[in-house]
């Protein structure tokens, strides 16, 4: 008897419950002051749902951060990538061998053996060969810059053209003003630089290096510096006089 | 005290998520998981259903704006509750009882969400459904082993 009221209470307590929530549902979306309650109930919420609030904004700070900071890796690892092609490129336009012959290579040295006197200015033999790799066309330097380069190799040893020769002949630039003239000795221990338009502001001390034009030599090989103007032609092209790098009046060995 | 506090949590959760995740009913499976604790006395019964009532009213007037479709959810599901552990006899409330305490855990994550959804409609609000369906599930799993845990120790 008495469960069987207390379920008569629960249903009647449930139904009451019911019918105010489908009242409450029907009738509320029309009531105005239902806004200031929901505005009101709002703004008691709003202090203890201040943490939470707090913490997704931090959320929020630590996911942007996170992103930005996964954007910036994949575009410093996407830019060197591209860094690294471009200095591949680069150096596949500059001839392949700028870096080679400075920074990579390793430097041997070879002994001069034989300078004759009458030909004291056009070629030395050194005492490399092929069975050195030395190889024809092969540049050689004296304290860092260019003297010569092979011109006939032997087994054992080899002759090579110095840049004092009257047929020793190739592209140059001035470093400076990227003027481009070709580099020719005159037999008589002299080194002139040929074919540099007048009027371009040339100055003695500039410096001279090997032409990317060139096709025997990679550029960028250093051969001296400006000394002084040599003579300057009517067809508006100016030949200056060179100082090499190296002492060609006194060296022993030379590089390759 | 305890579903003050899973009404708040409840509450603070879905501000974390900012409506991005839905929450599971928290403060409805402490309050079914109470009734099924409890033997039955009428009481708790009608301590029960008005808790719901009032619940209810608080988390539309919070998240809806229109009090009335959760209430009435909470509502029909604490009426359920009693009626079904009305029907089984006390002795078999501690054992074989399952699967009766997962659907009744079920129901009051099923039927508050599905009444606005039902009335206003729409297919973002049945994707929000289904996702709380998939998201409360743990939840009720867990409240289903403290239950089944505290009935037979």
């Amino acid at each position: 008897m008495e469960n069987r009221h207390s379920t008569t209470r629960e249903l009647v307590h449930g139904l009451t419950a019911l019918i105010l929530s489908l009242f409450l549902l029907g009738v509320s979306s029309g009531l105005g002051v239902i806004k200031n309650i929901v505005d009101i109930w709002g703004a008691v919420l709003f202090i203890p749902e201040y943490p939470a609030v707090v913490m997704r904004e931090m959320f929020l700070k630590w996911r942007s951060w996170s992103n930005d900071t996964n954007f910036l890796n994949s575009e410093v690892t996407r830019l060197s990538n591209e860094n690294a092609e471009l200095r591949l490129e680069l150096a596949e336009l500059a001839g392949g061998k700028i870096y080679s012959y400075d920074k990579k290579q390793e430097t041997r040295t070879a002994r001069v053996t034989l300078r004759a006197p009458m030909s004291w200015w056009s070629e030395i033999r050194i005492d490399r060969g092929g069975n050195d790799n030395i190889t024809q066309g092969l540049p050689i330097f004296s304290s860092g810059y260019l003297i010569g380069r092979v011109s006939t190799v032997s087994v054992m040893s080899s002759w090579a053209e110095l840049i004092t020769s009257s047929s020793f002949m190739i592209p140059a630039v001035i470093e400076e003003t990227r003027e481009l003239g070709v580099i020719a000795g005159d037999g008589n221990g002299s080194v002139l630089l040929h074919y540099i338009p007048s009027g371009r502001g040339i100055r003695s001390g500039m410096k001279v290096s090997t032409a990317m034009i060139g096709e025997q030599l990679p550029p960028g090989l250093p051969i001296g510096k400006i000394s002084g103007e040599f003579t300057a032609g009517n067809d508006g092209y100016t030949t200056y006089r060179i100082e090499p790098g190296a002492n060609l009046s006194r060296f022993y060995t030379v590089t390759y | 005290m305890t579903l003050i506090i899973l009404w708040l949590l409840q509450d603070l959760l879905t501000v974390f998520t900012g409506g991005g995740m839905q929450i599971p009913g928290l403060f409805m499976l402490g309050l079914v998981y109470r009734l099924l604790v409890d033997d039955g006395s009428s009481d708790v019964s009608l301590w029960a259903i008005w808790l719901s009532f009032a619940g209810g009213i608080l988390w539309d007037l919070r998240w809806i704006g229109i009090p009335g479709f959760f209430t009435l959810g909470y509502v029909v599901v604490i009426l359920i509750v009693i009626q079904v552990w009305g029907i089984i006899p006390p002795q078999g409330r501690v054992s074989g009882t399952g699967t009766i305490i997962f659907a009744l855990l079920e129901a009051s994550q099923l039927i508050p969400p599905l009444l606005p959804v039902l009335i206003l409609g729409g297919n973002t609000g049945w994707s929000y459904f289904l996702r709380q369906q998939v998201y409360s599930l743990p939840a009720i799993l867990l409240t289903m082993y403290i239950y089944l845990r505290k009935t037979r120790s």
